[in-house]
């Protein structure tokens, strides 16, 4: 068995005299879907911020075989363009340019985002705006893909052709951690259930 | 008084491209510009690292900066005559009543201007933008600059204002520069001496020039903005 993608081990962080998460161990393996569900304020923000580096645990350690890439619940688009928004890592990546426009094309195709070439970022719907954040995530080919309720906020269409692209990354054996109270989400065939309560996090296959 | 007759003088002043008039104006124009052009990178800088880290003395320097705000520009006229003048620390340089002098008046002035206005520019913008800039893989002066160019527009209105200020600034003009006709007699200086002198149609005609271009400029940031706002 191959190392785990991300590993964390003796995570605690607190807010205030609230202790948020009090994890052990938990191990990310390729290939994997992890659903990381808990109720409102249970850390699963938290714990997806920490594993991205964007917080720090008061006390553990977090390792990382690679590079992990955390998608907002409300993603911020830069306000440029679309192409713009999907080449800026691979350009902070040093991505060669043949190699980018490659893939800037593939996350246009892959988030079905062709007709928005001309639009402003800013002036996308809740759910272009998750698929745009979703390609230019993927278009980076991270080891770790942390996304936090990519579901929530997003209208009937916008969610399913979220839902959508969250399965595609499923099969195409993407490592990814989607923080989510979204009911089909959680019942995603194929993926890891993870439950963080209590601070506790417990793993259930599904 | 009748402001009819002056005030007609004046528009025919400037429809003639009176000689005086034109020297003050471009005078004018290109030391507040070359002023902002010098002071901008290094003040907007500086609002970026005020508004976004903590070290000690932070706290301390925005006060003061927030203080030179308020600052009579009189004040910093005084203290560069001081420093440029023939017995002064930089008197061998030889700058004193010469554009440059003005220059670095200005520079002074605009100074706590681009500070204070970048400063509210940043700690305004949204915090998605740095951690998704370090998420995708920029590092620390990356994902800075492109905080500011996603608040590029605040930060306009930082160099907008500054330019505004330090076009229409007379205190420190006529201290270091003299109002030498022909070297260092801007607009506003020029309305000064004018008035002084009761030639109200000259006053009046820069007057009309200063107030076109504080209009002109604000105009264009507003419509920038207005861009801005619908990306």
């Amino acid at each position: 068995m191959s190392a785990p993608i991300a590993l964390a081990t003796g995570l605690r962080k607190r807010f205030g005299a609230r202790l948020l998460l009090a994890i052990d161990r938990l191990e990310v393996e390729e290939g994997r879907t992890y659903i990381l569900t808990g109720p409102n304020g249970s850390g699963k923000t938290t714990l997806l911020r920490i594993l991205a580096g964007l917080e720090h645990a008061d006390a553990g350690e977090v390792r990382l075989r690679g590079a992990a890439v955390y998608v907002h619940q409300q993603p911020y688009l830069f306000h440029t363009s679309l192409r713009h928004n999907l080449e800026y890592g691979l350009k902070c990546r040093r991505v060669p340019a043949g190699e980018r426009a490659r893939r800037v094309e593939d996350a246009i195709a892959w988030a079905g985002l062709r007709g928005q070439l001309g639009t402003p970022p800013a002036a996308f719907s809740g759910g272009e705006k998750q698929r745009a954040a979703l390609a230019r995530a993927r278009a980076l080919r991270p080891e770790l893909m942390l996304l936090d309720e990519p579901t929530s906020n997003l209208d009937k269409e916008g969610r399913a052709q979220t839902l959508a692209l969250l399965a595609q990354l499923r099969d195409e054996r993407s490592t990814v951690i989607v923080a989510c109270h979204d009911e089909e989400l959680i019942a995603l065939p194929g993926t890891t259930r993870l439950r963080l309560d209590n601070a506790r996090i417990s793993a259930e296959a599904s | 008084m009748n402001l009819l007759e002056p005030t007609r003088r004046a528009f025919a002043l400037l429809a003639a491209g009176d000689p005086r008039l034109v020297e003050a104006i471009w005078l004018s124009f290109w030391t507040s510009l070359v002023a902002i052009a010098i002071i901008a990178p290094p003040a907007i800088a500086l609002g970026f690292l005020l508004a976004k880290r903590r070290f000690p003395g932070q706290r301390a320097i925005v006060v003061l900066v927030q203080a030179l705000l308020s600052f009579p520009t009189v004040v910093i006229g005084l203290v560069i005559y001081l420093l440029l003048s023939r017995r002064g620390p930089l008197g061998f340089m030889e700058l004193l009543f010469t554009p440059t002098a003005i220059i670095l008046g200005y520079t002074m002035i605009a100074f706590p201007i681009l500070v204070v206005f970048t400063i509210s520019a940043v700690q305004g913008a949204d915090a998605r933008i740095y951690e998704t800039a370090r998420c995708l893989g920029a590092g620390r002066v990356r994902a800075s600059a492109t905080t500011l160019r996603e608040v590029r527009f605040g930060v306009l209105a930082a160099v907008v204002n500054g330019f505004g200020r330090v076009i229409s600034e007379v205190g420190a003009a006529i201290m270091v520069g003299g109002n030498i006709e022909g070297l260092t007699r801007n607009i506003p200086t020029a309305i000064a001496l004018e008035t002084s002198k009761g030639d109200f149609a000259q006053g009046i005609a820069l007057g009309l020039v200063l107030m076109t271009v504080a209009l002109g400029v604000n105009i264009a940031l507003a419509l920038l903005q207005g861009r801005g706002g619908l990306r």
